[in-house]
């Protein structure tokens, strides 16, 4: 019985997975959709080969497109990372500081980083640094919002008792607050990555001239639906690889949290 | 003693005023010192927006092309809902279909609603029913993800109290399982149109001839600074005032959450 259950885990999704692709390559065959619009797994796959050492038709093999967005995604996180999570904590711990900010701070959540695009087009132009600048924004806002969140649910037990106890305010903000946010930081940390991943995509098909964005624009221009394709899959592949080894590094720094509860 | 607190209490209230204050100095001053055709001030912001009023562009003045764009989202939404609360409470409910239909759904997720943009522009070209289809794409996401893991979160007393007072799998899932998913889908709901309200823009600046994303691209081609700020700040007010309409809808759909969530 246990053994039948255990099966079924594996096999259904690998089932699923197989039929998936078994009748996205038998209408590809069949012709009910013409290959100029879908391209069959198979011709993905070919496409994904070619590209591994070709440049055509984008001008970059998909290695370089892919250190192209990864570069720039990775550069904003960090920045919007160092800005924001800082920035929250600090908005959830000082009033005075709660007080300036987030008048301004709620001005600029509303508005998507996309919404950005063309005026930091306008005034940093099309290279890199825009592009670095609208990703910093984009993983800046959630990792505010979440360090925020997470040190203003600090016990206030543990806040009285390091108070009894004689600590300063600032030595309960680094030694209670900050440890007991880490777990809702690590979420905004999360967000933020998928956040900048999809911005970058974004960023990419407006305005670019490398990058995994600019590989499926192309890909469109020139007609070459499997490089669209392929580049949607590596897209996402990426952004699930990232997720899957971000939530590794949080469970191994915040493992504390399980004690507490 | 009394005194002094509320005094400083005082300067604590004024300061959020005080921080939108200086926003509105600096940003003029940045204005008229640096170059004001890069960086226009507040008040030429407000002078574009109330030009599209003596001269609309495509017909339209800058609430025309807000409706374009909430148009869009809302049918998207519309559907997006449907469809996801749909299949959330399918893949959450039943174990096959999440082994099954679930393991596609999680395949094709990781795919930023963007990078679907090319291929459906190839697809449908760049007329209305791709834009709406994009929305649909990015809003359907969230919305599925909170269905499930609502249904999946349901309290396992109330269903075991359902069973043993003979309740059928229909009603389990009906009356104790998506009522108690409601607040759960609701913020699903409230990600979705973020999501959604951010596609439609991205959709609207590759082609468009309406909508708040059309107007910022104008912006750029004609180098209308203040005509791309008049567009950010729609977008900004417009996603705010959303955000809280679904606030408003879900204390009157599930008010016993209220505490929850303010």
């Amino acid at each position: 019985m246990k053994r039948k259950k255990i099966n079924e885990n594996v096999v259904l999704p690998l089932i699923s997975i197989l039929g998936f692709l078994l009748v996205w390559q038998l209408i590809c065959w069949t012709g009910i959709i013409p290959s100029n619009k879908l391209p069959a797994p198979i011709t993905v796959f070919e496409a994904f080969i070619f590209k591994l050492t070709n440049t055509a038709p984008d001008g970059a093999t998909l290695i370089q497109h892919i250190l192209s967005s990864l570069k720039i995604t990775v550069s904003g996180l960090l920045l919007g990372i160092a800005v924001g999570t800082p920035l929250g904590l600090l908005m959830g711990w000082y009033k005075p500081i709660d007080n300036f900010v987030k008048p301004l701070f709620e001005l600029i959540r509303p508005i998507p980083p996309i919404g950005w695009i063309p005026l930091t087009i306008v005034w940093i132009g099309v290279g890199n640094e825009a592009k670095i600048a609208i990703i910093t924004l984009a993983s800046f806002i959630p990792c505010v919002l979440n360090s925020y969140a997470g040190i203003r649910g600090t016990s206030q037990v543990l806040i009285n008792v390091a108070k009894t106890f004689g600590a300063t305010n600032f030595y309960t903000f680094r030694k209670i607050g900050i440890p007991s946010s880490l777990p809702m930081v690590f979420a905004g940390m999360r967000i933020a990555m998928g956040n900048s991943w999809g911005t970058l995509v974004a960023a990419e098909l407006l305005a670019a001239n490398m990058g995994l964005g600019y590989m499926i624009t192309m890909g469109r221009q020139f007609g070459r639906v499997d490089i669209i394709v392929l580049g949607m899959v590596v897209i996402g592949a990426l952004g699930y690889l990232f997720t899957f080894i971000f939530g590794k590094i949080e469970q191994a720094v915040v493992r504390g949290q399980e004690h507490v509860k | 003693m009394l005194n002094k607190k509320e005094k400083s209490f005082n300067f604590i209230k004024i300061i959020p005023y005080l921080s939108i204050l200086t926003l509105i100095i600096v940003w003029t001053i940045v204005s008229s010192v640096g170059n004001s055709a890069i960086f226009p001030s507040p008040i030429s912001v407000l002078e574009r927006m109330g030009r599209l009023f003596t001269e609309p562009i495509q017909g339209k003045n800058i609430f025309g092309h807000i409706w374009a764009s909430l148009q869009r989202v809302l049918i998207a939404m519309f559907f997006a809902t449907l469809i996801g609360v749909t299949l959330g409470v399918m893949i959450g409910w039943s174990k096959r279909l999440r082994l099954t239909v679930g393991t596609i759904f999680e395949i094709i997720r990781p795919i930023p609603p963007i990078a679907w943009l090319p291929l459906v522009i190839m697809w449908f070209g760049i007329g209305e029913f791709p834009k709406v289809l994009m929305v649909f794409i990015g809003a359907l996401m969230p919305i599925v993800v909170n269905t499930y893991t609502g249904i999946k979160m349901v309290d396992q007393k109330l269903l075991d109290m359902g069973k043993v007072f003979n309740a059928t799998n229909k009603q389990l899932l009906m009356e104790i399982a998506i009522p108690s998913a409601v607040p759960v889908i609701l913020a699903g709901v409230k990600n979705g149109l973020g999501v959604g309200w951010m596609v439609v823009l991205a959709a609207e600046m590759i082609g468009a001839t309406a909508g708040v994303g059309f107007l910022i691209n104008r912006g750029v081609e004609f180098f209308d600074v203040s005509l791309i700020l008049s567009g950010m700040v729609s977008i900004g007010v417009v996603g705010a005032l959303l955000s809280v309409g679904v606030d408003q809808l879900e204390k009157v759909v599930c008010p016993w959450n209220l505490k929850k969530s303010d």
